[in-house]
């Protein structure tokens, strides 16, 4: 960065005399996410839409119920700001893309009390080309593309959608993953189906799917399948997650909000050499359920329990297709991660873009 | 709604005033009279509930006829 530079948006630019009063600048703006942010000079995000030939002004989608139009231009200028290599930029704009799809109705997820952050999961070619991490550390730190693109995510949610902690994001709890939430699929190390291609697209496309999820919970489970499977099912059966909450939208007969569910396996691919895909699904599906009886001790549903509610179960899933299931993770162990949902699947469902 | 011609009016728990005080102002509409009610409401029973809502019914009223708006 030069020692002056100038920063552009649609309405202010900003002058300063040295990189770190940039920083600050940025910081006064109001443009951070609490980390110092790179700052994002005219020349840099020029660079950045030069990378995907795009024009600033190009519509990528509108939140229509906040007013808010999000351009390239303003997906580029956060991009820079995450501190995205200008390459990262194409799959920032399918993750962007995709949860301004009507289907993924932004306003709930980034607003409402449930805190949830926005999962991207990058699947094809471009894990390779741009070394999205798929394994050790799957959602910790060490990785620029992970960190970048998933921080990109959320300064775009603050700065352009007008999600901002506190004013239109109300987030009681909130998690770590609203800092960055970025993973991929070791889709080249397993025989299951890549997740992107079960999903509709070519195993040679690039995709990029966003969910709007709550923080993923370790299952520290090893041995057989089945055994990874009953403590994958019996973690997701939690009461607490959005999923086994009462539900007043959706499938009311269910009594529950249910929803989608991501679901993590990491270790061997070999271990799974039997199992497709489908049969996982299929297992957890049948095992992702909460007594009746354990529901209305909760409160989730009315009523005293009464004898025989403990053998009556509720499913919190409204269908097998519902569990996004990955092979990422570690190769140390076949651990695995549940990630419940923000909210039932009729408020939020995941959505796939392809990167352009 | 309103910019559509329906008359409205909005309850909202005082917790959430500045989030109604910003979306009113992103849609022009800064003087907006939401009508706030003491926060929480998400663990009163039916009765307190209903009588709640009976507080609020002429507020309702008077945001829905009257020259406010």
């Amino acid at each position: 960065m030069s020692e002056q530079g100038d920063t552009t948006t649609d309405t202010t630019t900003v002058q300063w005399a040295d990189p770190l009063e940039a920083v600050e600048v940025c910081y006064d703006l109001g443009w951070t996410d609490g980390l110092p942010v790179v700052p994002p000079t005219a020349r840099r995000v020029g660079e950045f839409l030069e990378c995907v030939g795009r024009s600033a002004d190009e519509v990528v989608g509108e939140i229509p119920e906040r007013r808010r139009v999000i351009t390239v231009g303003k997906v580029a200028a956060n991009a820079v700001m995450a501190g995205c290599l200008p390459q990262y930029l194409p799959v920032v704009l399918a993750a962007t893309e995709a949860m301004l799809d009507p289907v993924f109705n932004l306003v709930g997820p980034s607003s409402s009390m449930g805190g949830s952050a926005i999962l991207v999961v990058v699947n094809g070619p471009v894990v390779r080309e741009l070394n999205i991490n798929s394994r050790n550390n799957l959602f910790g730190p060490g990785n620029r593309a992970n960190a970048t693109i998933g921080r990109s995510i959320r300064l775009i949610l603050m700065n352009a959608c007008a999600a901002i902690p506190g004013l239109f994001d109300r987030s009681v709890i909130g998690h770590p993953g609203k800092y960055s939430y970025c993973i991929a699929e070791a889709e080249t190390e397993t025989h299951w189906e890549p997740f992107h291609v079960e999903r509709g697209f070519g195993p040679d496309q690039s995709t990029a799917t966003v969910f709007a999820a709550e923080s993923p919970r370790q299952v520290r489970a090893t041995g057989h399948p089945e055994s990874i499977l009953y403590a994958i099912a019996d973690a997701a059966s939690s009461l607490g997650t959005s999923m086994s909450t009462s539900g007043s939208v959706g499938d009311r007969s269910a009594g529950l909000r249910q929803g989608q569910i991501g679901v993590t396996i990491a270790g061997a691919s070999s271990l799974w050499k039997d199992w497709t895909k489908a049969q996982v699904r299929e297992y957890l599906y049948a095992n992702i359920s909460r007594s009746v009886g354990d529901l209305k001790e909760a409160g989730v549903l009315p009523g005293d329990p009464e004898p025989g509610d403990e053998a009556e179960f509720v499913p919190l899933l409204p269908e097998p297709e519902d569990i996004l299931l990955l092979f990422a993770g570690g190769e140390e162990s076949n651990m695995a991660s549940v990630i419940p949902s923000w909210g039932p699947k009729v408020a939020s469902t995941a959505v796939t873009k392809p990167v352009r | 709604m309103e910019n559509a011609g329906i008359p409205s009016a909005t309850i909202c728990t005082d917790r959430f005033i500045p989030t109604a005080e910003g979306m009113a102002k992103m849609w022009g509409a800064a003087d907006y009279p939401t009508i706030f009610t003491e926060h929480p409401i998400e663990n009163l029973d039916r009765d307190a509930l209903r009588s709640r809502a009976e507080e609020l019914a002429p507020l309702v009223v008077q945001v829905l006829v009257g020259d406010s708006q």
